[in-house]
């Protein structure tokens, strides 16, 4: 399943946005334009609906309260709405659709509570609150159902699915030292400090097909690589992952992924979310640390990788190299214009001049990007 | 005024700001820049833009570079002989510093050196670039000439902050009206651009 349809309402930067999204997005827009507000959408869906740890209490909370949330534009309307279409693909007919409203006590403890709850399967409505019993006990309205086992069971399916959203921002000094940090590691492991136990945890034939598609790209990309593989320390059990590069020294080339640089372990953890799971993944900014003309190849593998696992997955970008690519389509991105009033998303193929462009063979990365890129006047006085 | 806005195409960054002013004077808002890699790849998109302005007007600004290349020859060769008349194909001649150059008076006063350094028509000058490097090799201001000069030893025509120096020097200082008045090729691509605004 994907998203296919968005709608959201006073969502941080965001007054109003109501776009169609396809297997492949890409969303691009200036910095600090809300490409990562965008994504979090997704990420709250998921700390919602999450078995362990989640609800919607502590997702509002763990992004620092329903003020942190709503748009400074919201101020007659205060509610922040979010509302879901998932289909089989994109183009065809949606069925699930999932909505919520939210706001926060005027007084009191100030919590936030649904405003309203509502789940369709096709035409059919299976839940719409507040109910008669929210209304005798408003307590209740600071759940969601979508976050109780017993009373999602009618649109399991639609909790499965938020439940299982990854986002990934690998960054690689995390990675690298964590055995030093020794820090918290935060929950779902958006900073892939905890990569390694992901790979340790699959089953080894999976993870052997997997590594092995890994080290014949790596091969290319990384000059001397020969191999990659899996280890487990013998002393600890930690998991390792290990490269041999080819030296003039025979048996001294083992490097473990302390020694990788960042580009490698940034490409590493980008293509094993790639061929991870089948649930909706998003990407922050994956052009980061890499040489271009990797970069360049990147739209290309979501698409071959899309035609095994019906993977959707959503990429935020600045990368020229990354939307170059002839094969991108202008229904397949998202372009974040800041306004006056909070941030505008539009399709791409839907501004004319963009499509006529696009029409007439220019690439995405030629057409959208300049757009998001400050004036000539406005870099100019970047560094006074 | 009719609200007209037109897609824009150039050579580089200085090139942007030239026509951005150009077009900001007439009262034409540009909806989308493209370009920004030399030359070549103009002359790789001109077909495709033209063919663009079937539907949406473009201005395309490219250099001339070489007394052998004339304008004409150019625009005919870049489009095969079938120009869109929404397609504005544009030459700088010979190159836009030359335009920039166009206001004496603006240029001089920046470099601060004598206006007559400066030829009464600049469409004239063989290497426009070189030329005005020159100029600013001779320049009273030490700071600008560490900004527009190449240090010795470079690899590179321009100095470090070459762009940011004179384009900062377009947006601000820059006088068009007495550009037009020095530089034909200025002049010209000025009146297809007001008649194209009154079309």
């Amino acid at each position: 399943m994907i998203v296919s349809h968005l709608q959201i309402k006073n969502w941080r930067n965001f007054q109003r946005v109501d776009v169609e999204l396809r297997e492949r997005q890409f969303i691009v827009g200036a910095n600090a334009s809300g490409k990562s507000n965008l994504l979090d959408v997704f990420r709250f869906l998921r700390d919602i609906a999450k078995t362990e740890g989640g609800g919607l209490q502590k997702a509002v909370k763990d992004r620092g309260g329903i003020s942190k949330i709503r748009s400074l534009a919201a101020r007659r309307d205060p509610e922040i709405a979010i509302e879901v279409y998932l289909a089989e693909a994109s183009g065809q007919p949606w069925l699930w659709r999932y909505s919520l409203g939210l706001q926060q006590e005027i007084r009191g403890y100030r919590q936030p509570y649904l405003t309203y709850e509502r789940v369709w399967n096709g035409t059919k409505k299976l839940l719409d609150r507040p109910d008669d019993q929210d209304k005798s006990d408003p307590d209740r309205l600071t759940q969601t159902f979508l976050e109780q086992i017993n009373a999602n069971s009618e649109f399991r399916d639609v909790a499965h699915f938020f439940e299982t959203v990854t986002y990934l921002h690998l960054v690689p000094q995390l990675l690298r030292f964590a055995d030093s940090i020794q820090g918290r590691m935060i929950e779902d492991d958006p900073f892939g400090q905890g990569f390694l136990e992901r790979i340790a945890k699959t089953t080894e034939k999976t993870r052997r097909a997997r590594l092995s598609r890994i080290e014949r790209i790596l091969k290319i990309a990384v000059p001397h690589l020969e191999q990659l593989e899996f280890t487990r320390d013998s002393a600890t059990g930690r998991p390792h992952l290990q490269a041999l590069y080819s030296h003039w020294r025979p048996n001294a080339g083992w490097q473990k992924e302390d020694q990788f640089s960042d580009g490698t372990l940034r490409l590493l953890g980008l293509l094993w979310s790639l061929l991870e799971s089948d649930s909706l993944l998003l990407l922050e900014e994956p052009e980061l640390s890499l040489n271009a003309g990797i970069v360049a190849q990147l739209a290309p593998f979501i698409s071959k990788m899309q035609r095994t696992r019906r993977r959707q997955v959503l990429v935020s970008s600045h990368s020229d190299a990354l939307l170059s690519e002839q094969g991108i389509d202008g229904r397949e991105v998202l372009l974040l214009i800041p306004e006056k009033e909070g941030t505008e998303v539009k399709v791409a193929a839907d501004i004319e001049e963009v499509r006529a462009l696009l029409e007439s063979g220019f690439t995405v990365g030629e057409v959208v990007l300049p757009r998001t890129k400050p004036s000539a006047n406005q870099q100019w006085s970047l560094f006074e | 005024m009719i609200h007209k806005s037109i897609i824009l195409a150039v050579e580089d960054k200085l090139s942007e700001v030239v026509s951005a002013t150009i077009l900001a004077s007439l009262g034409i808002e540009v909806s989308v820049t493209l370009g920004f890699k030399g030359k070549s790849y103009l002359q790789s998109k001109a077909l495709s833009l033209n063919k663009t302005a079937q539907r949406f007007p473009v201005l395309m600004l490219a250099d001339q570079d070489s007394a052998a290349e004339c304008p004409p020859t150019l625009i005919q060769s870049w489009t095969r002989g079938r120009q869109n008349p929404h397609f504005l194909l544009r030459v700088a001649v010979m190159e836009i510093e030359s335009w920039i150059m166009a206001d004496r008076k603006g240029i001089a006063d920046f470099l601060s050196i004598p206006l007559d350094r400066i030829p009464g028509n600049p469409d004239l000058i063989v290497r426009p670039k070189e030329f005005l490097v020159s100029l600013a090799r001779k320049s009273k201001k030490k700071n600008l000439q560490a900004q527009i000069v190449p240090h010795p030893g470079s690899t590179n025509s321009v100095g470090p902050e070459y762009n940011l120096s004179l384009g900062k020097f377009v947006l601000s200082n820059w006088n068009i009206a007495r550009a037009i008045s020095t530089s034909p090729s200025l002049k010209r691509t000025m009146n297809r651009l007001q008649t194209f605004r009154a079309s």
